[in-house]
């Protein structure tokens, strides 16, 4: 498990390597400071950071950014904010751990953010990847209506036409829908 | 003694936190019956989160925050100007080189800048690297708005990070990144340690344009009502206060005390003598134009869906008539025609001229040649 613990103070770094001793292989890094490309060098599975930390900007923009190469962030806070565990995690941090951080607890937290993190991401994907599919629907219906208007096509024979389209390219159906329709705007003298 | 309860304002430091401070060290909350204890945060996303669950009542806010945010009210803006974009000093050098006349003029600057980008295409060197202070941000939309204005495209062209601004100087002088956008005092603080050098200023880029907020969450401004007016005519009888030219000491020593700003007083004194206005020309105001034009820069970005109805959000949001309220109470404080100035044609346009019409944000927003709306 590679683990970054971005704290100025080493004592909270020290507690994590304790925590986690006996997980085979670990690497536990520690920076006072979160920076964008040693994160990216170093790759870890999840990022320790204290809640009263500003980095907190930093590390919330690069899941704004839709990151290629996100990591799950764990936060934690010394004294208890109620509700600001469940507003934190809802911004974007897989956990959020009040009252401090002990050794017995490190492993289960750190598997539990990591684990959570990784069905958000999966979430997220396939909520992308449905509105994605959904959109390329909605082109390829408009490229088809196009060519059933301009070729004199029924819907079958737009789709048919369409799909070998893609095909001689090799290219995805929604792609080929997508420049038929780009080509005809400018054809028509849409600026773009 | 007056019934109201015990407020917790979170702040920034930044010059810009200013009204906050002086109602709390004036007695202007006191006079108003308030017990407000100020509580400096560490990050804007920390700001927000405990805004929103009632771990601070209001706070000090970057205005797209509180517009991108689920439940946040804008009832005050807090200042105009302030913010600047900087660059190190080894790039101003090779921008001047690269383009003498450019840098010569701060409304052009950036075209110096493409000469240098597309130069450094040519040879194969890494993209520039600048830093903002949060995505959404006023900052964030200011030096997206001037690269792309010159053509140079900020997702592409550059890279684009986030710092926050206390470390934006020590990153800038160590070469980390190349340049920034952040509020006062830093850009001053750049300039004074030989670091950087400032291309274009809030004031040029967009005169009278908006900038930091105050903000509390519309559940908290249904329940503290009494509470809100209370606060809202101590802090604008303290950004009027902040404005005096006669207080600016007081108002210096009291910005760059260690649990405030912290940063050394004549550095403070330069940014605000020459830029931040808090409370004349009706600086107070939140307007509605604003919120659309932040909203119109989200569109553009692609931070904000197709789907979204930006008049809607900045109706909700911004919250005019909660200023007026408050602003016409205090009665000499501010005059009737500054309380309703939005009501007079739009302010002035931004330093390229183009115009924006807040009835159509999103046609605006996809106007530009450099955008992600599609």
């Amino acid at each position: 498990m590679r683990v970054l613990v971005i704290d100025p103070d080493p004592a909270r770094a020290a507690l994590v390597a304790e925590g986690l001793a006996g997980v085979q292989p670990l690497e536990v890094r520690r920076a006072a400071v979160f920076d964008e490309r040693e994160a990216a060098d170093f790759a870890p599975d999840v990022v320790v950071v204290a809640a009263d930390s500003p980095d907190r900007d930093t590390l919330e923009s690069l899941r704004e950014a839709g990151q290629h190469n996100p990591r799950p962030v764990v936060m934690f806070v010394d004294r208890s904010e109620p509700g600001l565990a469940e507003q934190a995690v809802r911004a974007g941090v897989a956990a959020y751990v009040v009252d401090g951080l002990t050794p017995s607890r490190v492993r289960s937290i750190l598997d539990v953010a990591i684990s959570r993190f990784a069905l958000t991401q999966q979430l997220r994907g396939d909520l992308a990847k449905a509105k994605a599919d959904l959109e390329s629907r909605k082109i390829v219906e408009r490229a088809k209506g196009l060519l059933m208007k301009e070729r004199g096509l029924d819907e079958d024979g737009a789709y048919r036409l369409l799909r070998k389209l893609a095909m001689d390219r090799g290219k995805p159906i929604g792609t080929v829908a997508a420049d038929l329709l780009a080509f005809a705007g400018v054809l028509k003298g849409d600026a773009s | 003694m007056s019934g109201l309860a015990d407020l917790t304002l979170g702040f920034i430091p930044l010059t810009d936190c200013a009204p906050l401070v002086v109602a709390k060290a004036q007695g202007f909350f006191a006079e108003e019956g308030l017990e407000v204890a100020l509580s400096r945060e560490a990050s804007w996303a920390t700001i927000r989160d405990k805004v929103g669950v009632g771990a601070l009542d209001g706070a000090h806010m970057l205005a797209p925050m509180a517009l991108a945010a689920e439940s946040m009210l804008v009832p005050l803006a807090l200042n105009q100007n302030g913010s600047a974009i900087t660059v190190g000093v080894k790039l101003a050098a090779l921008l001047r080189e690269a383009d003498p006349e450019a840098m010569a003029a701060p409304l052009v600057t950036a075209q110096a800048l493409a000469t240098v980008v597309e130069r450094r295409r040519g040879q194969g060197a890494p993209p520039l690297t600048f830093a903002v202070v949060f995505p959404h941000s006023m900052h964030n939309y200011f030096l997206r708005y001037w690269l792309g204005q010159a053509g140079i495209d900020p997702d592409r062209d550059v890279r684009l990070v986030v710092i926050p601004p206390p470390r934006m100087v020590e990153l800038l002088g160590s070469g980390e990144i190349d340049g920034f956008c952040v509020g006062a005092p830093w850009n001053a603080v750049a300039v004074d340690e030989d670091l950087g050098e400032v291309l274009i200023k809030a004031s040029q880029f967009w005169p009278g344009g908006p900038d930091k907020v105050f903000g509390v969450t519309a559940a908290w401004a249904d329940r503290h009502g009494d509470e809100l007016r209370a606060a809202l005519r101590a802090l604008i009888r303290a950004s009027a206060w902040a404005d005096e030219p006669g207080n600016h000491a007081e108002l210096v020593a009291l910005l760059s005390r260690p649990d405030h700003v912290g940063v050394e007083a004549e550095v403070v004194a330069r940014a605000l003598k020459a830029e931040i206005v808090f409370h004349r020309d009706a600086a107070g105001l939140p307007r509605r134009e604003h919120a659309l034009w932040f909203l119109s820069q989200m569109a553009r970005w692609g931070q904000v869906g197709p789907d979204a109805d930006l008049s809607a959000v900045a109706d909700r949001v911004y919250r005019p008539d909660l200023f007026r309220e408050a602003a016409l109470s205090l009665g000499p404080v501010l005059e009737p025609a500054q309380v309703f100035a939005d009501a007079a044609p739009p302010a002035s346009a931004l330093f390229d001229g183009k115009a924006f019409d807040p009835a159509d944000a999103r046609g605006y927003a996809a106007s530009f040649a450099i955008g992600r709306t599609s």
